[in-house]
């Protein structure tokens, strides 16, 4: 505990130790899994083996003779017992054919993985050796598995009931009508036939995602007096109660949903509603038993976690001297077969196409998008939401033309990049404020770019191969109601309910379910430097929807921007009451501003003297609520909704120096460095740890995450064996910097960070191993960066040299 | 995942005990645990159904590494005690280099050479070196019967070894440490310490001039199994192991080797890697063996 | 069912177990010690699991509870006593060595048989030595920063 911050005020910014963490170093952490009601039921899931196929007959009578086999249950029964998957409350405000379809599989299995049944029972290992004695007689049906061929006429459909897989297509640019967005369709190709400059490039990304260590989970109680109680790792209880009252037609006042206070992490992961949920806790209320599933890692690398896979054909046309002119993509995302509530897979590459502009101020651009069913998993989100892709191909795009135009690729970024805020991009993206200069400055201040390009030409003369490559982006604050509404159908605000308690203890209540991200602590500092108390008397409740106001969720960066403003507002609510009935008692006429909060004081500033522990004043207010200023009631409690007029953004700038064995094509990355504007600080330990986190996640990502289907569909990648995430050895140590503005629309100065910060690195990545590959004119285009298919291209490329 | 119903889970102090146990079931449904870092693996994906399991961790006479004439490595010795002795060096020295980055801390403090050698997973390093080392291995059957088959022999394919149903590996052994031999071993995986891609391991002996004598080469992570690189390795005999002519060895183990091609690495890169790494643990045993 | 019997956290258990229950179950369901974690299927590789079998970190989901019959087994749980944390728990706290905590409970196992055995570790030793613990929120930074933080303390008696 960092015993030297004492002023009141110093709680903002400090790198106090967490207080979630005392219960998560002794083992005391409660997740899903950790939960056992007496009687509880254990279910496992009996899935697809192929990726496309007509289910002709189940056969459970084996399984449900199993001694301990309480139920299984198929998509037959689901089908007619319970509404489909596809329910207003988890469909987006975007025109897409969304898929209908079942919590369980019925008629055909989509992708490898379908669930088609579940086996209920008694005993974990018990309900396993069932799963394996249901008969599924399958009649296998054509697959498609690549995008561009699912688009292509004739092409096998996943979904009988529509006409193609084209599941979504968008204009991003141009206007709202058809003739404004051909108009400027022939305005930026005049702008490519004229310009002395233009690169055309095709990147794709590979199928890869943020994997939380945590599965998923779901324990569902039913009792006739009070309905469903669901326990779900999830980062959004309060819609998922609503969809489960809407899918399974219970009265809501008989949902309750809890997010467990401890998560494994989510990532977005755990953000979509999943099919699971419904069968769990229909079996629950059939069965009237406790019935909990814990989704086993193979399930987990099946189903969910994998986002990214998109093709964009990026065009840049450019002045000759490196200005930029005009932008033009053609993205194609495989969305998998789209069932997945709230997202349905293709909300991630639309907003992927909305951040396509990045941070730089081209005159025109011209995106589209068009989205492909395959018979792959639905696609989920994952941290850089979307724009993990998009990011990759403008910032390797940026370097290209910075190549052809024989400029630094760092100053070529520098004279493009927005100069003020706020700016509104070619798609439509609104920049609140920042100031992007100004980070991108002080990131080129820890590197000397001279020296560097020296010590490069040097080391070349000793057959040494080093490299810099730079990236920088824009990323979402939390997401504003203003987006959210059409992309998830729900609303963005932020919500707090703040207790003070009798004996000067205040108690916080979001809506958010957070998994890591230590909101426990982060609004602890703010209450305390609100009320001038210690971040120790506070407590924060999440997840409950009993106990919590209605929220959007842990999703994208809202916490440092959305959450802890509405608890501000709250709180400042609060303290108004306190100093109102403190001076009325004080008899002095005084504004809220006339107080200090400080130390467990409040203190009238006029005359110090007379003054108030905190605890006499709330306690005063709360059960002794006599002799009160006219019109006030006692108690002390508020919720607030917390929405800015505008969405919000932070930035960042990376770079990273990297060292290319052109034998093998291995790398090592021998420096990474950052630069970031994430507005005030609420605590630095916590903002650096998402910036690490979110960074070597991206490493992680580019390099060695893959999701690899064969072409008739079968993932071969459902263990960490063969899903390979990067260990504490093949990643480098990270130096972060901040040169951050404060954020004027919130009243804390706060950003939200973290959730696209992953986007960046592959960019920056792979310029500096294209930077170092210069002699040999290698341009890499595709993820991910593996060391065999460099050497290929170094091979390549020398075969041509000589 | 959980393992299937398993009837009988036995831990016996002798081999002979053990043997007796293996000898009450068919074929296949009792199956010996060692360290149980592979076999684990296989229960609980039910790839193995065993009836029965024979737990080999409480026979102190499968444990440690003896040294007379040559080096006899108990089977159930860990990968742990193997990266810490020090006396494996010299031309023993590959041994230590495979074992210290087996898996993780963790699998190296359960997972055993006798384990590694007689499950012949093809992706890993155990059975490739005690290839390249010349290792022999000893076999014990239930009527007592012994016999010391070489590695050559016993490492047929991929989870394909030649011990029999009714037998039970004590022990590999291998030469003594000798004035000038010295061997290494390194591999190359996506992550590290992962299961090989590729994995090369030299053994050579130099005479009195500092040439080499005797050499082998054997390779990890290939479709095939362990398997030794004859061509390349008559390539150093004679040398003394400058960087052209190791470098001309490996090119010879590339051309020759039979290497898959996969998500991880195509052919070629396999090839290479077989070059580069090679001529890197080649110049390792060297350097070794003049130490 | 197998009588077994085990000593956790110094505690001596005799229990009938199945000879199919992973180790991990053993802990988890019969003993209600939940720190210990499961984040793989069957292929031990996230060692959110790992615990000590008489001193030494192994994943307790590749061992069956019988084979840790006659052995003592350390949890996280143990790791602290009468409420005092180890120099390593408290090094995690004071450098941010976690986030959602899910593998915290395998890599204080790990790391702590790791100290106990490489006492002056540098950077590569323990980026090495935590190979068998994956982490997805730290980027492995702050662990690495409290391990080696951990490392000075011990090396300084402080602790």
């Amino acid at each position: 505990m960092d015993i030297t911050v004492q002023d009141s005020k110093r709680w903002m910014g400090a790198r106090l130790e967490r207080k979630e963490d005392l219960r998560l170093v002794t083992g005391q952490g409660k997740y899903l899994a950790d939960i056992v009601l007496p009687g509880m039921l254990h279910a496992v899931f009996v899935r697809s083996e192929y990726a496309h196929a007509r289910i002709t007959g189940i056969d459970v009578a084996a399984a449900r003779a199993l001694p301990g086999v309480v139920d299984v249950i198929t998509g037959d029964e689901i089908r007619t017992r319970v509404k489909s998957m596809r329910q207003p409350v988890v469909l987006p405000n975007l025109p897409a054919k969304y898929p209908d379809y079942h919590a369980l599989a019925v008629d055909k299995v989509k992708f490898h993985g379908d669930p088609v049944a579940v086996v209920i029972a008694r005993d974990k290992y018990v309900a396993e050796d069932a799963a394996e004695l249901v008969v599924v007689d399958y009649e296998e049906l054509p697959v498609v598995v690549d995008a561009e061929q699912a688009l292509a006429p004739g092409a096998p459909r996943v979904h009988d009931e529509e006409a193609d897989n084209e599941m979504f297509a968008m204009t991003f640019t141009g206007g709202a009508t058809a003739d404004e967005q051909m108009r400027n369709e022939a305005e930026v190709q005049r702008i490519f036939d004229t310009a002395e400059v233009v690169v055309s490039n095709r990147f794709r990304v590979h199928r890869t995602g943020i994997t939380p260590m945590e599965p998923r989970g779901v324990l569902c109680d039913w009792s006739l007096a009070d309905g469903l109680t669901a326990w779900i790792t999830t980062q959004r209880p309060h819609i998922d109660r609503l969809a489960l009252i809407d899918i399974l037609e219970i009265p809501g006042e008989r949902v309750r949903v809890i997010a467990p206070r401890d998560q494994g992490g989510g990532f977005g992961v755990k953000a979509p509603f999943y099919r699971e949920n419904v069968v769990i806790a229909y079996a629950a209320r059939k069965l009237g038993k406790p019935v909990r599933w814990i989704e086993t890692r193979y399930e987990s690398l099946m189903n969910v976690g994998q986002e990214r896979d998109q093709i964009n054909d990026v065009e840049i046309a450019a002045t000759k001297d490196g200005r930029l002119l005009a932008l033009r993509n053609r993205g194609i995302a495989n969305n998998g077969t789209g069932q997945t509530g709230v997202y349905w897979g293709f909300v991630m590459p639309f907003l992927g196409q909305v951040e396509m502009p990045n941070v730089y101020t081209w005159e025109k651009g011209d995106i589209k998008l068009r989205v492909a069913t395959t018979n792959k998993a639905c696609l989920t989100p994952s941290r850089a939401f979307g724009h993990f892709p998009t990011r990759f191909a403008i910032e390797r795009s940026i370097d290209i033309v910075a190549r052809r135009c024989g400029l630094e690729p760092a100053d070529l970024r520098r004279r493009n990049m927005v100069p003020k805020l706020p700016y509104t991009t070619i798609t439509g993206e609104y920049f609140d404020s920042g100031d992007f200069l100004k980070v991108w400055d002080s990131l080129l201040r820890q590197i000397d770019l001279p020296a560097f390009r020296r010590e490069q030409v040097a080391a070349r003369a000793h057959g040494r191969y080093l490299g810099i490559g730079f990236a920088c982006g824009a990323e979402l604050s939390g997401v504003a109601s203003e987006l959210l509404v059409p992309m998830e159908n729900q609303p963005g605000y932020g919500a707090a309910t703040v207790r003070v308690d009798p004996r000067g203890k205040v108690l916080i209540f979001g809506g958010d379910a957070p998994g890591g991200q230590g909101h426990e602590t982060t609004v602890a500092q703010v209450v305390a430097s609100i009320f001038g108390i210690d971040p120790s008397d506070t407590l924060v409740t999440t997840g409950d929807t009993g106990a919590t106001p209605f929220g959007a969720g842990t999703i994208g960066a809202r916490a440092g921007s959305y959450f802890v403003s509405a608890v501000h507002k709250a709180c400042a609510e609060l303290k108004e009451k306190i100093t109102h009935v403190l001076a009325h008692d004080l008899g002095v006429r005084a504004t809220t501003e006339e107080f200090a909060f400080t130390n467990g004081d409040v203190i009238y500033l006029r005359d110090p003297s007379r003054r108030k522990t905190f605890r006499e004043i709330v306690e005063r207010i709360i059960m002794f609520p006599v002799n009160l200023p006219e019109g006030e009631v006692g108690g002390l409690e508020a919720t607030a909704f917390f929405e800015a007029a505008k969405p919000m953004i932070c930035f960042n700038a990376d770079f990273c120096i990297v060292e290319v064995r052109p034998e093998t094509g291995e790398f090592t990355i021998k420096r990474w460095a950052t630069s970031e504007d994430v507005g005030n600080v609420i605590n630095q330990n916590i903002v650096d740890g998402q910036m690490h986190g979110a960074i070597v996640q991206g490493l992680s990502n580019a390099i060695f995450e893959e999701f690899i289907y064969t072409d008739e569909g079968q993932q071969l990648t459902a263990d960490f064996e063969h899903y390979k995430l990067a260990t504490a050895a093949d990643v480098p140590d990270i130096e972060l910097s901040y040169a951050s503005t404060p954020c004027p629309h919130t009243p804390l100065g706060t950003r939200g960070i973290g959730e696209g910060r992953p986007s960046s690195v592959p960019g920056a990545l792979c310029n500096a191993i294209c930077d170092a590959l210069s002699p040999f004119g290698i341009e890499v285009t595709e993820l991910p960066l593996r060391p065999s298919t460099l050497w290929a291209q170094i091979r390549d490329a020398q075969a041509r040299q000589h | 995942m959980f393992p299937a119903q398993i009837e009988e889970y036995v831990r016996p102090t002798t081999v002979a005990e053990a043997l007796a146990v293996n000898a009450r079931y068919d074929e296949g449904d009792a199956l010996f645990i060692a360290g149980g870092q592979s076999l684990m693996q296989a229960l609980k994906s039910r790839m193995a159904r065993p009836r029965c399991l024979i737990d080999l961790q409480a026979i102190d006479a499968l444990k440690g590494i003896e040294y007379s004439d040559g080096v006899r490595i108990g089977a159930m010795t860990r990968y742990v005690d193997i990266a810490a002795d020090e006396r494996l060096r010299g031309r023993n020295a590959a041994l230590r280099d495979a074992a210290a980055h087996v898996g993780d801390r963790q699998v190296r403090n359960r997972g055993t050479i006798g384990g590694s050698c007689c499950w012949n997973y093809l992706a890993s390093c155990t059975p490739a070196v005690v290839l390249g080392l010349g290792g022999r291995m000893h076999l014990v059957a239930a009527d007592g019967t012994r016999r010391v088959v070489p590695a050559t022999e016993f490492l047929i394919g991929p989870l394909e070894t030649a011990r029999r149903a009714d037998e039970l590996l004590e022990a590999v052994s291998f030469a003594g440490a000798t004035d000038r031999g010295g061997s290494a071993y390194r591999k190359w995986g996506l992550v590290k310490d992962a299961l090989p891609v590729v994995g090369v391991c030299v053994c050579v002996e130099l005479d009195a001039a500092g040439r080499c004598s005797a050499a082998s080469i054997a390779l990890s992570g290939l479709a095939a199994g362990a398997q030794l690189a004859p061509a390349g390795a008559a390539l150093l005999v004679g040398s003394s192991g400058d960087a052209t002519t190791l470098a001309r060895a490996m090119d010879a183990v590339a051309a020759a080797v039979e290497a898959q091609s996969d998500k991880w690495a195509s052919t070629a890169y396999r090839q290479q890697l077989i070059r580069t790494l090679g001529a890197d643990v080649a110049a390792t045993a060297f350097a070794r063996a003049t130490a | 069912m197998q009588t077994v019997r085990i000593t956790v956290n110094g505690t001596q258990y005799e229990e009938a177990v199945p000879p199919r229950m992973l180790l991990v179950d053993f802990l988890r369901e019969r003993l209600a010690l939940t720190g210990t974690h499961v984040g793989c299927t069957y292929e031990g590789v996230c060692g959110a699991c790992t615990v000590h079998l008489d001193g030494e970190a192994v994943k307790s989901c590749m061992l069956l509870a019988v084979q840790a019959d006659g052995h003592a087994v350390t949890t996280v749980e143990g790791l602290s006593s009468n409420g005092d944390l180890s120099v390593l728990q408290q090094s995690f706290r004071e450098h941010h060595g976690l986030q959602c905590g899910f593998c915290t409970p395998g890599i204080l196992m790990n790391m702590t048989d790791f100290l106990a055995r490489h006492p002056e570790p540098s950077d590569d030793d323990i980026r090495h030595g935590l190979i068998g613990n994956l982490c997805r929120c730290t980027g492995y930074v702050h662990i690495v920063k409290a391990v080696r933080e951990a490392a000075k303390t011990l090396a300084g008696g402080a602790g």
